[in-house]
């Protein structure tokens, strides 16, 4: 579900009163609980001018006429100011925080964008996701599902290379490179092959493992 | 922010090399961090996931302090840092998500709850809190899975080069992992490595009570990192060969020198030993090209640094004349013991613990000579005095694990100037 303040995002809100309102909806739709007294859930004009005083929210530099033109980063800033005070955090400490942050930084403070950052980032995710797939025994010398051999052998030599179902990244190329007659390997094009002695031998081992297990089945 | 280059000094034993013959030079390349002040930048943003062993081995004050050092870790983080953390034995639960450090009572209280049992799913684990930190990626923040284990992997995938290859691959893709073990019964041939190529930091403790300070350090290092996918490679002029590079780091795929990741504040010290061919007096030659890559912490995009070091040829008497730069000895006699551990630590795996002390001996009479006019420094007095008790460790035979692993450690922490 979308942040209420997401709806906001790029608006220019001008004058006060405007602002204030746009603030109100978005703390009603938030549902913030403050538990102390003195602090009010819903800011009014008077607490925003009292925010723009002690700094907690950034001078605005825009004006239309006599009216200024709040942004997309003040409400941020309101909000994160509002959500920060529901969690009993010190004014001083709140500034500290929230002064002088960027967008990308408040979003992050009140957990917004994640979707986004879901479709962009995820290299990190589908690689892990692909370490946990159970496709991944075979690599291991454990409980071998055969299915990807058999469709090897089934398929003929001009055929394209699978794509295995744990690959990381779906718009990887694969590259396929013949060591001897009869005997393939295919590479994905971002494959990292073992920087030491060791690893090397232990990737030696499992190809030579998967082989016997190969004939063997054969 | 302000970009700054880390400071690169390229420094021999003595300003000028003697002429007319073929020698071998010790180049020591000093690479300062630019401080955080300096970049007028406030730390980056984290997104940790702690990874805690919670297997029956780790009952008692060692599952005390490690809750207790993830809540103090908890209290040292900011709103603006993630947190997630996953508990493990044969089973695994994610405590709780990476969030915001926002509400941190609710986090500590759930830390609190964890209680030892069963046995060490490690690698599933790992994955797992490397998946509540890639979910929430921090764009230009460390992220990072701290890994926190007494034991060995027996459950699930165990190899341990499977591990660190994997451990690798996510460091590639932008999450790295640090690795803390506890006591004499973990595996360092797996944490170290782990660590070392995932971008992190290997931390050993000792006693249960440094955890905490292990902590500190961890997190003041994630707070000080200024750039990561560090590499260096090394062009000798003609007439000029690399003979070695004393700190032993793996090369990347480009054949590039892969190195730590810099930390404002620690500068990283590498020897690399030249063989360098006659030259006549008077004259000067570019020994070496050297181009550094680095990734800043606040950018995406890769910098390089390139740079020189040249050197003239005098007679042998000038050049005796000129004073000594006993920082270029005293590193290349560190990295030397670094190698000496890692010697002792073969020879104890089979067996001979008492070539393995005349091997430390002998690194512990070398760095009194070699470092003499430096004795009263409190880092040749350290290193002394680690040698010395790595030595004495060895007589205690009850104690061969941990030995191993203090000699592990150390090593690691000389080689990558830590």
């Amino acid at each position: 579900m979308k942040h209420p303040v997401e709806q906001e995002r790029g608006k220019k809100f001008v004058g006060l009163p405007e602002f204030a309102a746009v603030c109100e909806r978005v703390m009603s739709d938030l549902g913030l609980e403050q538990a102390r007294g003195t602090v009010t859930n819903v800011p009014d004009e008077r607490t925003i001018r009292y925010y723009l005083a002690e700094g907690l929210i950034q001078p605005v530099d825009e004006r239309q006429g006599t009216a200024s033109v709040f942004a997309y980063v003040h409400l941020l800033q309101l909000v994160a100011v509002k959500k920060l005070q529901a969690e009993h955090f010190p004014i001083r400490k709140i500034r500290e925080l929230v002064a002088g942050k960027s967008e990308l930084e408040l979003e992050s403070l009140l957990g917004i964008g994640t979707q986004a950052k879901r479709s962009r980032d995820n290299e990190a995710k589908r690689y892990l996701e692909s370490l946990l797939a159970p496709s991944m025994s075979i690599a291991f010398g454990e409980a071998v599902e055969p299915e990807p051999i058999k469709q090897m052998r089934m398929r003929s030599a001009a055929a394209p290379p699978p794509v295995p179902s744990s690959a990381p990244d779906q718009t990887a190329v694969w590259q396929r490179l013949e060591i001897e007659p009869g005997l393939e390997v295919h590479i994905r094009s971002d494959y990292t092959p073992p920087t030491t002695s060791a690893r090397t031998r232990s990737l030696a081992d499992r190809i030579r493992g998967v082989i016997s297990r190969y004939w063997k089945e054969k | 922010m302000t970009q700054q280059f880390p400071k690169v000094e390229l420094l021999t034993t003595r300003a000028k090399l003697e002429a007319g013959r073929e020698q071998t030079v010790d180049v020591l390349i000093r690479i300062t961090p630019p401080d955080l002040n300096a970049l007028n930048n406030s730390r980056p943003a984290l997104n940790l996931s702690l990874v805690l062993d919670r297997s029956g081995s780790m009952a008692g004050e060692k599952m005390v302090k490690a809750r207790n050092a993830a809540m103090y870790c908890v209290d040292q983080m900011l709103p603006t840092d993630r947190l997630s953390v996953v508990a493990f034995d044969d089973h695994i639960d994610v405590l709780f998500p990476s969030e915001p450090v926002t509400n941190k009572s609710s986090m500590k209280n759930l830390i609190s709850h964890v209680e030892a049992r069963g046995s060490t799913a490690l690698h599933e684990a790992w994955v797992r809190g490397g998946l509540t930190v890639s979910e929430q990626l921090i764009d230009k923040g460390v992220n990072r899975v701290v890994l926190i284990t007494d034991g060995l992997a027996n459950v699930g995938i165990t190899s341990t080069d499977e591990i660190v290859s994997q451990a690798m691959g996510l460091n590639q893709r932008g999450v790295s992992t640090s690795t803390i073990g506890i006591g004499d019964d973990f595996n360092e041939d797996l944490l170290l490595p782990m660590a070392q190529s995932a971008g992190g930091n290997a931390w050993h403790v000792v006693e249960p009570n440094d955890m905490q300070r292990i902590f500190e350090v961890e997190l003041q290092g994630l707070i000080a990192q200024v750039a990561h996918t560090v590499s260096l490679s090394l062009i000798p002029a003609d007439g000029v060969r690399i003979v070695d590079l004393l700190n032993d780091f793996e090369l990347t795929d480009t054949g590039r020198y892969r190195l730590p990741n810099l930390q404002a504040g620690s500068p990283l010290e590498i020897v690399v030993q030249l063989r360098v061919g006659a030259q006549a007096i008077g004259s000067s030659l570019r020994l070496l090209d050297l181009r550094l890559g680095f990734t800043p912490q606040d950018a995406r995009a890769a910098e390089v640094l390139r740079q020189a070091q040249t050197v003239e040829f005098a007679t042998k008497d000038e050049v005796e004349a000129l004073p000594i730069n006993y920082e270029v000895v005293k590193a290349s006699q560190f990295l030397m013991n670094a190698r000496a551990r890692n010697e002792a630590m073969r020879l104890i795996d089979v067996g001979q613990f008492t070539e393995a002390g005349v091997v430390l001996g002998a690194s512990l009479h070398a760095t009194y000579e070699a470092c003499a006019p430096l004795a009263s420094s409190e880092s040749v007095m350290e290193e002394c005095a680690s040698l010395e008790e790595l030595a004495m460790s060895l007589k205690d035979r009850l104690r061969d694990k941990m030995s191993r692993k203090r000699l592990a450690y150390s090593a690691h922490r000389i080689r990558t100037s830590k």
